[in-house]
């Protein structure tokens, strides 16, 4: 017998590469100043996505880039990573990892 | 003493009444002229057979006659004496009259009853005094003469007289008058032929005595006359149309029993206008109530039905039947519509229909408030409401008609807001309006549909759903109509309600430009839809791996998204999707159009002919369960691809032959499913359905609530109840098991309570 | 648009309502998502056992970037915890609600803290200053500039 696939029409989720690769869990991870998933948006964003997209620091915490700038614009924020309050500094995005 | 008393009055009254009959003659020849006088006079009224003929008076003397015993003051004297006699003639009278009432009686024809009439009106003319007796003699006559007459007309004669008054109505034209009224009653030159028959009608007070019957008669001939022209006859306003027929047709008639004193039009108008209005007032009840019959068709018919609800509006304006037109309503409604047989779209169209008939009667809207809440009651108790409804929204053309009417303004929902008193448009609610009513103000057909369920998000869920189950089954890339939509309902919902639609759509978009950009790099068959996990409704999330060249088309594929697209990856949803699939056997090419784990399968038999059931369900691994692959088997064993023999085991038939060699199918695959209802598993799942009685609660109410769903939305709302640590495929047993036990039904996937 | 705040508390809320609170810190009152009140008991061995708190927790349109304010509710039922850090007025002087706020931060982990703060308090006293800051103290603790006293919190 020879099967041939003609045409498949299939549907996948994306998800964002956040490195953690931490199985295909459920959830997945939320943003954790705004507490919505990567995948979701923050609360300025209506569309999520490239239009909402992650920003990584190189202490290794991601979250929405909308929602870090947002704290990172504030002086309370001394521009110090939410997570662990080390200076942030926004790391390349890992292309090759 | 007495006796001399007496005697002395009884002389002096005789006295006085000689010398008023002798009148101061000489002797006693004042007394003989009066007694010449007297007898005369008693000649002249004497009521004679008018059979006979009538001897001749020479009219001066009998009214110097009349004259004499007028001075005299004898005069009552004499009509004493003429009532006397007529009493001792009527036998005359009463012998004609039961010559005609007999003719009558045996032929039922109103021509006897209209010559009777003549002939008892010559009779009365004949009898009649001379006016010079003055109207009280007159009219003691016309008292003794109608007294006799009614005391002997028998029982059948109210029933002639209607059916000789029913001839009457079509008098109009000259070609349909009865050639026995011509002959009966005597013609005037301009007049109708019935004239005469109604002054003898007057004369003979008839119409005194019959006037309940006669104006029945009419009422009876004006409604026989509507059900006849208007019954089922609602494509246009018929009122307009009787009324004119009742101008031209009644109406002159009516001037012979109600108007034939006038002598000039404007005299004969006013004389007419409160029978008139008499008459329109049973017009309109006629029409109204033959609607009000017919309402629950004419709602159906609607918008063919304008015409009849127009009438229907104008009538209610002048009969008071708005209860009734509720009340029957209401009861139409539930005997044909709110019962379980009713199709839910049916109903809902019917209540749309029944929104815009009445609000063409009663603009208000006091009227659609009553009739409509048992409806609406009705409706949020069945369970696939809101799906028709958003269904219908999403212009689901399955039966072609939509609720909503293309030419409606799309607008806002409206939402039940408190009156505005400083609005200058307000009015007072009607008086007929009950404590809870609620103008729906110019609310438009969906809002008052959507206001039936006390949030709109309940819909915006629905819809979710909805416009998932159409944009995955999108493969041509078209899906403009389900843009268009979106848009329409971004206008009712309000665009925040519609932010996942949006992003729905926008993933369609997206998976294109991204499918295009991979098949530029590495063209492939696989062309995916990739979604944004938040903004979709749960989605079977049931994993396995896909095997061999599946697999590695998969695979290839997310290898080219992640370089497009290198901080993303894709986590494919095996379960869903279709795939082409050309299997060449031995001897035959087929094509189909096969699930995911269907393909899987088939590339597995690729691998080796015959594979055992567990075989199969552990190379595939991920979450399949037993019922998930069977399924996708006997749809294989239905494309004539795989046999099951003996039972588990799965043989790729590579030629037809093949078949013959494990048997005939369809008893096989009955055996299959009875087996598998005794296999030692199921008395495990009836374990955790026991288990799960706890949970039962929950799903219940939520399939109660919700209508149906899908197994993984109601694994996804279980997780709120306490301590609910089911995996989904312990759900999916369960459930299994709750419609073995009739409990639930399941339809391509959706499960619902069987009760409904 | 609802104010950012809004979508947040609201997550808080779900995650409070499907998992409940740590133990020792119940959710109060949360009709809006302006006010929320909570109450804070310390468990196990402390000073503080068998007392009970409430904390009260306003919140601005920004929050979570802007921290919340939080204070002791002192009335007829609750009072404020005797440490050398809380003043008789409810108000808390804690880096965690002033310069070291971080909008990673929540309701519910606010209240932890502040439930370590008085587990590990060794002292029952008012801050020194307590009589001079309740006196001339603003009604809303986020306009006070605190010194923190130290680092612990």
């Amino acid at each position: 017998m020879k099967v041939t696939v003609k045409s498949w029409h299939a549907i996948a989720q994306w998800r964002w590469d956040t490195g953690s690769n931490s199985t295909e869990d459920e959830e997945g991870d939320v943003c954790g100043i705004c507490r919505v998933a990567f995948e979701g948006c923050c609360p300025s964003c209506k569309v999520p996505g490239d239009d909402c997209p992650l920003i990584w620091g190189e202490c290794s915490h991601v979250f929405h880039m909308h929602c870090l700038l947002k704290w990172i614009g504030t002086a309370a924020s001394k521009q110090q990573c939410p997570m662990d309050r080390r200076p942030w500094a926004t790391a390349e995005r890992k292309v090759n990892k | 003493m007495a006796s001399q008393y007496v005697r002395e009055q009884v002389a002096l009254k005789w006295t006085n009444g000689f010398a008023r009959l002798n009148r101061g003659e000489p002797g006693i020849t004042g007394l003989l002229t009066f007694t010449e006088a007297w007898i005369l006079a008693r000649e002249f009224l004497r009521p004679r057979d008018i059979n006979e003929t009538k001897p001749e008076f020479v009219l001066t003397q009998v009214k110097l006659a009349f004259e004499l015993i007028g001075e005299c003051k004898m005069l009552q004297s004499l009509v004493d004496e003429f009532l006397e006699e007529m009493k001792q003639q009527q036998f005359l009278i009463t012998q004609e009259c039961e010559r005609f009432m007999s003719q009558y009686e045996s032929t039922s024809d109103p021509q006897y009853i209209a010559q009777l009439v003549m002939r008892l009106q010559q009779w009365y003319q004949a009898w009649q005094p001379a006016s010079a007796l003055g109207t009280s003699m007159m009219a003691s006559y016309t008292t003794a003469f109608q007294t006799h007459l009614f005391s002997i007309l028998p029982p059948s004669f109210p029933r002639g007289f209607k059916a000789l008054i029913s001839v009457t109505f079509n008098l109009t034209h000259r070609a349909s008058v009865p050639q026995w009224l011509l002959d009966v009653a005597p013609q005037v030159e301009g007049q109708r032929p019935d004239l005469s028959l109604w002054v003898a009608f007057d004369q003979l007070g008839f119409l005194d005595r019959y006037d309940s019957l006669v104006s029945g008669v009419c009422h009876e001939y004006v409604e026989e006359h509507i059900l006849e022209t208007c019954a089922e006859k609602w494509d246009e306003p018929m009122l307009a149309k009787v009324r004119e027929w009742m101008a031209n047709t009644i109406v002159p008639w009516m001037m012979m029993p109600y108007g034939r004193g006038a002598r000039t039009s404007e005299e004969a108008r006013s004389m007419l206008q409160a029978v008139g209005s008499r008459f329109d007032f049973h017009l309109c009840k006629t029409l109204s109530e033959l609607r009000i019959k017919e309402i629950f068709d004419i709602i159906v018919d609607y918008p063919d039905s304008m015409g009849a609800l127009q009438d229907l509006k104008e009538c209610l304006q002048r009969v008071d039947d708005k209860a009734l037109l509720v009340s029957s309503l209401r009861k139409a409604n539930h005997k044909r519509l709110l019962h379980p047989g009713a199709d839910t779209k049916l109903i809902l169209s019917q209540y749309v229909s029944i929104i815009r008939c009445l609000r063409v009667i009663d603009p208000v809207g006091v009227l659609l408030f009553k009739v409509a809440d048992p409806i609406r009651r009705y409706l949020r108790e069945r369970q696939d409401t809101i799906r028709c409804i958003v269904a219908s929204l999403v212009g689901d053309g399955e039966s072609g008609d939509s609720l909503v009417d293309d030419s409606e303004p799309i607008q806002p929902l409206q939402q039940p807001q408190a009156d505005d008193y400083t609005d200058p448009q307000w009015e007072p609610e009607p008086i007929d309006a009950g404590p809870e009513f609620r103008t729906n103000k110019p609310s438009d057909v969906i809002s008052t549909l959507v206001s039936i369920y006390d949030s709109k998000e309940l819909f915006v869920k629905e819809l979710q759903v909805l416009l998932a189950q159409r944009l995955l089954a999108v493969k041509d890339g078209n899906y403009d109509k389900e843009r268009r939509n979106i848009e329409i309902l971004k206008i009712r919902f309000g665009e925040a309600s519609l932010q996942v639609c949006e992003v729905m759509l926008k993933d369609m978009t997206d998976s294109r430009r991204i499918d295009q950009h991979v098949q530029a790099q590495q063209s492939s068959v696989l062309h995916p839809t990739i979604i944004s996990k938040h903004f979709w409704p749960p989605l079977q999330t049931t994993t396995f791996d896909m095997p061999g060249q599946l697999k590695e088309i998969q695979e290839r594929y997310s290898k080219e998204f992640v370089a497009f697209k290198p901080d993303k990856k894709l986590s494919w949803l095996p379960l869903l999707g279709t795939v082409k699939l050309e299997i060449e056997l031995d001897d035959r090419t087929i094509e189909i159009d096969a699930s995911p784990l269907e393909a899987a399968f088939v590339e597995l038999f690729s691998q080796k002919d015959v594979w055992t059931l567990n075989e199969l369900i552990d190379e595939v691994g991920g979450s399949i369960d037993r019922v998930t692959a069977l399924r996708a088997l006997s749809s294989l064993v239905l494309h004539e691809i795989l046999k099951e023999s003996p039972l588990d085991t799965f043989n790729l038939l590579n030629t037809k032959e093949d078949i013959e060699k494990y048997g005939v199918k369809g008893k096989q695959r009955e055996v299959v499913m009875q087996e598998e209802a005794t296999l030692p598993v199921v008395t495990v799942q009836q374990q955790q359905a026991e288990q799960m009685q706890v949970f039962w609660k929950f799903i219940e109410g939520m399939l109660k609530n919700l209508g149906t769903l899908p197994l993984d939305r109601i694994q996804q709302m279980l997780k709120f109840a306490p301590d609910y640590d089911r995996s989904i495929d312990q759900l999916g047993a369960f459930m299994e098991a709750a419609r073995q036990e009739g409990l639930v039904n399941v339809k391509d996937g959706f499960w619902s309570l069987s009760n409904a | 648009m609802a104010a950012v705040s809004t979508r947040r508390l609201q997550k808080e809320l779900a995650d409070i309502k499907n998992h409940g609170t740590p133990t020792g810190i119940t959710l109060l009152k949360a009709d809006d998502f302006e006010t929320w009140y909570l109450t804070l008991e310390v468990l196990g061995e402390s000073l503080y056992k068998g007392e009970v708190f409430a904390l009260k927790f306003r919140f601005e349109p920004g929050y979570p970037i802007s921290s919340p304010a939080v204070q002791f509710v002192v009335d007829d039922k609750f009072r404020a915890p005797l440490h050398p850090h809380v003043y008789s007025n409810g108000h808390i002087c804690a880096s965690i609600l002033g310069t070291e706020w971080s909008p990673v931060l929540s309701v519910i982990s606010v209240c932890i803290t502040l439930q370590s703060m008085l587990a590990s308090c060794k002292d029952k006293k008012r801050p020194p200053d307590n009589d001079r800051y309740v006196a001339h103290a603003p009604e809303n603790p986020k306009k006070t500039q605190f010194v923190y006293h130290d680092d612990e919190v």
